[in-house]
């Protein structure tokens, strides 16, 4: 049974409570257990409600509980909005003197018999002589007691954020002691128990998707960054910047996202490895140059951070509404993909792959991530660096190949599956032109109705040479707590099949594991690849099971949509969710566990008017 | 990869496509055509080792007559494409061509921001005084009380003063040509091409079918070659007063340069001392340097 605790800071924007999960996390993490932050902040500097909550286990744990163990609130709104989230037997540490509690929270104190400490932070502040800011060492130093922890570890950690400021370093010191020997004179010493920690997650790294994503990039040889400013992008446009003069690469903010795009188009063009990043609104700016990249078979990836829309939306807050957009974004029909990822591990394992499926096809890739993805701490295991591989596709560039090129290569209609030799510029051979409007297999315009029936089938064609090699959709099994092989086979039923992508890969995982639902037989299928789409495994995992339910974060199912499209399979039980937050742990496990307590099971129907997989395809059904 | 001059002198020929041109007898952009390929040539320059965009106009429709590495892309867009392109690969001369709708309309906010950033290309300006390609419509450089295209009764807007736009953006390099001069044109193209930093190169060209106020006879009585009547280009107020006027006589020619600024490219600080370009960087890198500070 995975063992898990939550610890929730809540309080005002510009508060300091990220620098207290933050350094709360790297403690933990650093004495062995796996933490996942997540954080709820609005769309504004300072003020307003804001939570940064830890979930913490010696298992792995990639969500988030509404209850919790712990809560801090460094403010009363906090005590007024969060109190009920806490768990029977929980810990209230507040800092606001003399509160009189209302009736209800009376109640509940007592009901569940939570443990409250109010820490006279500005009586310790005064006495010590130290800002305000230093309240969240504090505070700090009295969780890591309350959690057992190693005062000599929170020093090290304070150490390594202020070691070239001494002055502030031996003051953030004596606030370490003081947090850690306080003692409240009603509850006395209060301690938090913890599982046995598991050593392996001591030298994993906390991480947020941004930033795995980042490290992906720059490992895929991403030379050439340009971006606009735009939540959940921004955090990956701050990493890169803030590495630049390491990994001396070309940063640009740009004044706006065509700029952005089309500067990377550019980029690409010339032959480097190129990124932009942005959210809903701006790849809306950038849709255009999608297109053309299409008519001039440029390879480009784009990355689109999704957060609830329409318009300016909910800016600071998570959703997988924009999969139709980057699916159909751009006028004209053309070829491109489409992926998601889902944790830290594929936010960086799919910058290589991103950009290899970009060169080989010579299209745009549209790399979806989510806020929830984007902002939370994840504790990674170091990423294996022997993994990828850069692979250009048709890209020549030996002298004597290049000698032998002739213009018309370039946009050869016959090229085996639409895909034709790439050079570029610069390089000594025949030229051509990258042409924006319909054109010959050299790039020179031709309206001829014969050319351009050529040219769009060769183009189209690159659209299934791309599906037939993309992988399926990746199969987590679960039966009695045990992972499953990924291979489900002819006699195996499957209680309840779920379907989704994204984020809700990790608390979908947790959830398969919960005692709760350990003793089921539950399959997860998690799509990262969504454009082209292969439905020829979710068509023979329904076949086998008795429940089939769709998990998105979408008002309108937009992944179910698709299926239905490409096959006919019509899931009807969905779990959706667009209010702006994630799937929470016990939120997805209550969910599901009522699929179980049902009674009705004719859960799909296939539509025979929207049937449209192949021959192979239907025969799964 | 390099674009190191090869033994053999680059010829005009080199630049030859089979492609006839299209644009209307007594078209500006033959003469802007023949003005490039000559400057390119004279800069032993061979077709692989150039990089020409193309906006969205009729210029445009010259992207497939001559050679080169080409782009042709979309309306208003082509400065941001060049510089990527550029500062991806810094050894390869860029040049992005735009007409004056797509530059002062639609793609305004991108020349603004390609002067400002002083990005090593050059920028060869189609400037005829309406959109061309889609019949002779009015840009935001149109004359007023000239009837066009949607405008009947002519503009009821303003004509925007360019050069004042330019000028107030501190640029680098600012020449203006005429089609009817191709000797001109080559000297100014040449000069912009081998500039440290953004080179606005303003041509005045006749469009025959849809210009009916700056004509090529209109232009070819007021131009004069401002270098050859002894302008200094290094005079800023005597550019902008040049620049500026348009009454009696158009000045061409270099109207301003300096190169004591440094470029964008010049400016990044992580790419200072580094040989190499983006392009030639493309591999896989060792990232666990960068994720220390995680663990």
């Amino acid at each position: 049974m995975v063992h898990r605790i939550s610890i929730k800071i809540v309080g005002a924007s510009g508060q300091g409570l990220n620098s207290i999960g933050a350094i709360v996390a790297k403690g933990l993490k650093r004495a062995g257990y796996c933490v996942f932050g997540y954080r709820e902040y609005p769309s504004l500097i300072k003020g307003g409600h804001a939570s940064y909550q830890l979930d913490v286990s010696n298992q792995r744990v990639q969500s988030t509980d509404t209850k919790v163990n712990v809560l801090v609130a460094l403010n009363h709104h906090g005590l007024e909005l969060n109190m009920e989230e806490l768990k029977p037997e929980g810990v209230l540490l507040h800092v606001t003197p003399g509160w009189q509690f209302p009736e209800h929270h009376q109640k509940l104190i007592q009901e569940r018999r939570l443990r409250v400490i109010c820490f006279p932070i500005d009586a310790v502040l005064s006495r010590l002589g130290a800002k305000a800011i230093l309240s969240n060492v504090l505070l700090t130093a009295f969780l890591w007691a309350m959690f057992g922890l190693d005062v000599e570890t929170l020093k090290s950690l304070v150490g390594e954020k202020f070691a070239k400021k001494k002055a502030l370093l031996e003051l953030n010191r004596r606030c370490v002691d003081e947090g850690y020997a306080f003692l409240d004179p009603q509850e006395g010493k209060i301690t938090v128990e913890l599982p046995t920690p598991n050593k392996d997650f001591s030298t994993h790294l906390l991480i947020t998707g941004s930033q795995a994503m980042g490290l992906g990039a720059v490992h895929a040889g991403v030379r050439v960054y340009a971006g606009y400013p735009l939540t959940p992008s921004s955090p990956l446009l701050s990493f890169i910047a803030d590495l630049e003069n390491r990994t001396h690469m070309v940063v640009k903010q740009a004044e706006d996202e065509i700029t952005a795009a089309q500067f990377v188009s550019g980029a690409m063009y010339m032959g480097t490895r190129a990124l932009t990043a942005t959210s809903g609104a701006g790849f809306d700016l950038m849709s255009e140059t999608v297109s053309l990249n299409a008519m001039i078979e440029n390879p480009t990836v784009f990355v689109l951070a999704q957060r609830p829309g329409p318009a300016t939306g909910l800016p600071t807050w998570t959703a997988q509404g924009d999969l139709l957009q980057a699916v159909n974004t751009g006028h004209g029909e053309f070829a491109r993909c489409v992926l998601c990822v889902s944790t830290s591990q594929d936010a960086f394992d799919l910058m290589p792959i991103a950009f290899n499926l970009a060169e080989q096809f010579q299209i745009s890739v549209i790399v979806l991530t989510e806020e929830q993805i984007a902002e939370a701490l994840y504790t990674q295991e170091p990423y294996n660096l022997q993994k990828a591989e850069i692979q250009r596709g048709k890209l020549v560039t030996n002298p004597e190949k290049l000698k032998a090129l002739k213009s018309s290569d370039r946009y050869d209609p016959n090229a085996e599956g639409g895909i034709s030799s790439r050079w570029l510029p610069g390089y000594d051979a025949a030229t051509y032109c990258a042409q924006g409007d319909e054109h010959d297999a050299s790039g020179t315009v031709s309206e001829a109705w014969s050319n351009a029936k050529r040219q769009m089938e060769k183009r189209m064609r690159k659209f299934h040479t791309l599906k037939s090699t993309l992988p399926q959709p990746y199969l987590n099994v679960t039966l009695h707590g045990e992972q499953g092989g990924h291979w489900i086979d002819e006699n195996d039923e499957i209680e309840l099949l779920v379907i989704g992508w994204g984020s809700t890969l990790g608390v979908m995982r947790d959830v398969m594991f919960s005692e709760e639902l350990r003793s089921h037989k539950i399959a997860y299928l998690h799509y990262t690849y969504l454009w082209p789409l292969c439905t020829a495994e979710v068509q023979r995992l329904a076949e086998r099971s008795k429940r089939v339910v769709l998990v998105e974060q979408n008002y309108q199912g937009q992944l179910g949509m698709l299926v239905r499209m490409e096959c006919g399979l019509d899931i009807t039980d969905k779990i959706l969710k667009y209010d702006g937050r994630p799937f929470f742990y016990d939120e997805l496990l209550t969910l599901l566990l009522a699929r179980f307590g049902r009674t009705e099971v004719a859960s799909v129907v296939i539509s025979q008017a929207h049937s449209r997989g192949s021959a192979a395809e239907r025969a799964g059904l | 990869m390099s674009v190191a001059p090869r033994i053999t002198q680059s010829a005009l020929s080199e630049y030859y496509s089979e492609t006839q041109c299209n644009w209307c007898d007594g078209c500006g952009n033959y003469g802007i055509w023949t003005a490039v390929k000559y400057a390119l040539t004279d800069l032993n320059l061979h077709p692989w080792q150039v990089c020409l965009c193309y906006d969205v106009g009729c210029h445009g429709n010259g992207s497939d007559k001559l050679q080169g590495y080409r782009f042709h892309g979309l309306h208003g867009r082509v400065i941001p494409f060049a510089a990527g392109a550029k500062l991806a690969n810094t050894r390869l001369p860029v040049i992005a061509f735009g007409g004056d709708g797509g530059t002062f309309s639609e793609g305004i906010g991108h020349l603004v921001h390609g002067v400002r950033s002083n990005y090593p290309i050059t920028f060869i300006l189609h400037n005829n005084g309406n959109f061309g390609l889609t019949t002779g419509q009015a840009s935001s450089l149109t004359w007023q009380d000239h009837p066009m295209n949607t405008s009947p009764n002519g503009i009821s807007e303003r004509t925007l003063a360019s050069m004042d736009v330019i000028f107030a953006l501190n640029p680098t390099f600012v020449a203006r040509g005429f089609s009817g001069d191709i000797k001109l044109m080559t000297r100014i193209l040449k000069a912009a091409i081998q500039h440290r930093g953004f080179a606005f190169v303003d041509v005045l060209q006749a469009c025959p079918t849809y210009n009916h106020f700056a004509t090529h006879q209109y232009l070819l009585d007021k131009y004069f070659d401002v270098n050859a009547a002894g302008h200094d280009s290094g005079d800023l107020p005597g550019a902008k007063a040049l620049a500026a006027q348009d009454q009696d006589r158009i000045a061409c020619g270099i109207l301003y340069q300096r190169e004591d600024i440094p470029d964008f490219y010049e400016r990044l600080t992580p790419r200072r001392g580094l040989e190499t370009t983006c392009v030639e960087e493309v591999r896989k890198y060792d990232v666990s340097e960068y994720w220390r500070e995680f663990v």
